[in-house]
């Protein structure tokens, strides 16, 4: 038992130090920057009506994000995972679709397909309106967070709710919706919440999205308020005020994160068994699997068509027609630079998601006891990148400038809350007394964590490696900021050959990203899925 | 490897350095402010051949005309290293601002977009007081004692090819005929639109009453001028205020528009160039400076389709009157123009 517990304490005290070293440090030095002028100024810049009002706007869509994101993914991940539909292979891989898409192509891809003289609008002749404004916002941030949500809480069924105590419900007499409500719903509460909040987070400190569908309604986030004083930041004011609204996100995230994790700590019934198999119930699946990819098709698969027909089409403009097509797009957005940012992205985003599922699972075998640096880790989601980048280079930018070491501090600041979040929905599942079983055979602490825990959370684990994957080969701010002579990345690379100006090349950049993304990480999400799904 | 020698190189000047630099400002400052652009400061800086090393250049200029003058620059001065940072302003300024309170600027240059975006820098005095021999062919109106400007953007007109009667004078964007069918850049995102946000405001017969009936006639802010062009092209505007650059871009590639150069003339805004005070390679940065307003480096950025600040050079020219925003009052007044501005179109 000594031994354990200083094993713990070895494990608490590693984690805290790279929690402050990645995350606390940037961000003191960033409030130090916010604060200077005083907490007058600060306030004073907090409570002028253009940055209240876009406060107010930043908060209310990111809880309705949230709340719609959840809904959303909890609803397909029980079809997914607990009705018998066909394909279930391909809904699961429909689901994942729109985290190839990288979050400052989805809104341009939807205004492709839908806005006004949109694919769609040329095909029938009508447009969503509405695209444009707030409800265009929130549509399309749930749309991009919805993966993240659905891989929170299918990994939570697959591993954490007990297939036996539902069909133990389902036999003692209760119906589907009461087993849903009083059985399934809440066990899944820690991953509902865990996911709730990476939603909020995600809404919050997007920028692509409001920026293009907001801005022309007038309609202004906090993201960006805070881009369009970044760029005036020649003047200290200007800077102050960057900063004082990225510490409001922080503020913001510590008042939404903190009770949501603390609300989330009671602790649950013990499972007692591996996974059993699905519990497969109901019938109409084939009406349910079909409105499932119809959504999947309306919502991701026609705005990434637009794109691709975008990025073939010659110029804006003309007809998406085979006579108007050209590959010269691609050729724009490939130079002799390529490859080498290829490479260092596959790097940082290798060395940026392994490092998260390691951070993820020491913080996951700290169970209970880390509960606030798992919240701490969270507020390096939630500030907008640019800012992050900012602070990153303010804390350690005399050191490591201009390293691909700096850019990858600033991607596990970033992007440690998703791989952990994917944890935490299955963690407190853990079997305690498989572990002890195992060590009281004689299995030491190492054997134990490899033959027990990990084959527990491996579908946890590897899907946290993924979006972190995922998130890190589409990264383009952080980049854009800190890279150096000799560690550009991918998306830096392409999008300095035009400046996010024309959107034909852009669109052939988005297209290149998401192959590169498809590439590299399809394989392991065929494994990945076909290891949650045990013969059936 | 580079990045460590980088971070050698660029490490706080001591106190000492910091006072010589001031005392050198201020020297070489007085005698410009008294003089002008004195010809004894011209003859006492820019040698010709400056030895090996290694320069940094920030930069928002787009990659294609950065890579074009720096390579002009490599076949006049091979044993020079030129490292680039290239980002969009607002990720620059950003990093600028971080470096400024961690020890300095790393960059030896700076080549931005816009007069507005440099200005701060000069009037904080980080920009090196000297003269380029090269800036003599250069409109007084387009050079200072910090920095010069190396070519032009110009804020234009765009229609849909189909749209008929085309605009002709900015006062047009407000007819009738274009109800709810203009586009224009937000000058809260894009440099060029807050240029010319200050040149309307500065102007007789425009002031900011132009926006509120631009608003009043359903126009719709987007983020860029690109945005502008494309917005016209897919015909969701029928005409905009855009840049000539991305205007002729589109059109080369085939986009159904016209550019329309306004009767009362383009707001044409100069992208300017100036070497950091701080710089621990002077005479390599001021070579390059030389470079980019000399001949060759006008070429360079003339072949990549900007106007550049020498006509000799060739490459794309105005086609009918340019008219310049007053540089100095827009910059003290950019606060208070974003405020009124935001209070007419939001967002």
């Amino acid at each position: 038992m000594a031994r354990s517990a200083a094993i713990r304490q070895g494990a608490a005290i590693a984690a805290a130090a790279v929690v402050i070293v990645v995350i606390g440090w940037p961000f003191v030095r960033l409030g130090g920057v916010a604060f200077e002028d005083g907490l007058a100024t600060a306030l004073a810049t907090l409570t002028s009506p253009l940055v209240a009002s876009a406060i107010w706007n930043s908060l209310w869509t990111g809880v309705l994000v949230a709340v719609l994101a959840v809904c959303a993914g909890t609803g397909a991940a029980l079809v997914t995972e607990r009705l018998a539909v066909p394909a279930r292979r391909w809904l699961r891989l429909g689901m994942l679709l729109p985290l190839l898409i990288p979050p400052f192509v989805g809104a341009f891809g939807w205004a492709r397909a839908y806005g006004p003289r949109g694919l769609l609008d040329q095909l029938v002749g009508s447009d969503l309106s509405g695209l444009y404004g707030p409800l265009g916002v929130v549509l399309v941030l749930t749309v991009a967070a919805t993966p993240v949500v659905w891989l929170i809480v299918a990994g939570a069924l697959a591993s954490r709710v007990e297939p036996d105590v539902e069909r133990a419900a389902r036999v003692s007499g209760a119906g589907p919706l009461t087993t849903l409500l009083t059985v399934t719903l809440p066990l899944l509460r820690p991953a509902l919440g865990s996911s709730a909040v990476v939603a909020f987070v995600f809404a919050v400190n997007a920028f692509g999205v409001p920026s293009v569908l907001g801005t022309p309604a007038g309609f202004a986030t906090i993201t960006t308020r805070l881009y369009q004083d970044l760029a005036l930041s020649a003047e200290p004011s200007a800077f102050v005020r960057v900063t004082t609204m990225a510490v409001t996100l922080v503020v913001l995230a510590v008042v939404v994160v903190g009770p949501t994790d603390a609300l989330l700590s009671r602790r649950g019934a013990t499972r007692t068994a591996f996974a059993a198999g699905g519990g497969s119930n109901g019938s109409g699946g084939t009406a349910i699997a079909m409105a499932m990819g119809a959504a999947i098709v309306v919502t991701t698969v026609l705005p990434f068509a637009a794109i691709v027909l975008t990025a073939l089409t010659r110029a804006t403009g003309l007809a998406p027609v085979p006579a108007n097509w050209t590959s010269a797009n691609f050729g724009e957005a490939v130079d002799s630079r390529f490859v080498g940012g290829l490479v260092h992205s596959l790097i940082l985003a290798c060395a940026a998601a392994s490092i998260v599922s390691l951070l993820a699972a020491l913080l996951a075998a700290l169970r209970g006891r880390a509960k606030v640096l798992g919240s701490a880790v969270t507020l390096g989601f939630a500030i907008p990148g640019s800012a992050l980048a900012i602070a990153v280079l303010l804390a350690y930018g005399a050191w490591l400038g201009d390293t691909l070491a700096i850019i990858l501090v600033a991607y596990v600041a970033k992007f440690w809350a998703l791989g952990h979040r994917q944890l935490a929905g299955s963690i407190d599942r853990l079997p305690p007394d498989q572990v002890r079983a195992a060590r009281a055979s004689g299995a030491g602490p190492a054997d134990a964590l490899w033959s027990i825990v990990v084959p527990f959370l491996r579908p946890s684990i590897v899907a946290g490696w993924l979006v972190v994957f995922v998130f890190a080969i589409h990264e383009l701010t952080m980049s854009s900021l800190l890279y150096g002579p000799t560690s550009a990345t991918l998306a830096v690379v392409v999008l300095n050959v035009q400046q996010l100006g024309d959107p034909t090349v852009t669109a052939a950049l988005a297209v290149l990203l998401t192959g590169v993304v498809v590439l590299a990480a399809a394989p392991l999400a065929v494994l990945g899925a076909g290891r949650r799904a045990p013969a059936r | 490897m580079a990045t460590a020698l980088t971070a050698i190189r660029y490490g706080r000047p001591s106190p000492l350095h910091a006072l010589l630099i001031v005392l050198a400002t201020a020297a070489l400052a007085s005698g410009c402010s008294s003089s002008g652009a004195s010809p004894s400061v011209t003859e006492t800086t820019a040698p010709t051949n400056p030895p090996p090393g290694t320069i940094t250049l920030y930069t928002s200029v787009t990659q294609a005309t950065v890579d074009a003058v720096v390579a002009a620059y490599q076949t006049s001065h091979p044993n020079i290293t030129v490292d680039v940072f290239r980002a969009p302003t607002a990720e620059l300024a950003g990093r600028i601002a971080a470096e400024m309170r961690e020890g300095g600027i790393k960059g030896d240059i700076l080549w931005l977009t816009d007069p507005l975006s440099i200005q701060a820098y000069a009037a904080d005095g980080l920009l090196k007081v000297w003269q380029p021999a090269e800036a003599a062919g250069i409109d007084a109106a387009f050079r200072g004692d910090t920095f010069w400007g190396t070519r032009f953007l110009n804020m234009v007109m765009i229609q849909g090819s189909s749209v008929t009667p085309g605009p002709v004078g900015w006062r047009d964007l407000i007819n009738a005929d274009y109800k709810d069918a203009v586009g224009i850049p937000d000058p809260g995102f894009a440099g060029s639109a807050l240029g010319a946000l200050g040149y309307f405001d500065q102007t007789d017969g425009f002031g900011m009453d132009f926006y509120t009936d631009l608003k009043a006639n359903g126009a719709t802010q987007v983020k860029t001028p690109d945005e502008v062009t494309t917005g016209v092209a897919e015909g969701r505007f029928k005409v905009g205020m855009t840049l000539d650059n991305s205007a002729r871009t589109a059109i080369a590639k085939g986009s159904p528009i016209k550019l329309v150069w306004p009767s009362d003339g383009a707001i044409a805004m100069y992208s300017p160039i100036g070497v950091v005070d701080a710089t621990a390679n002077a005479p390599a940065a001021e070579s390059f400076v030389e470079l980019v307003l000399s001949e060759p480096g006008q070429q360079a950025i003339a072949s990549t389709g900007w106007q550049p600040i020498r006509a000799a050079a060739g490459g794309p020219s105005a086609a009918g009157i340019q008219v310049y925003p007053d540089w100095q009052a827009a910059f003290g007044q950019r606060e208070n123009l974003l405020t009124e501005y935001r209070a007419i179109f939001g967002g």
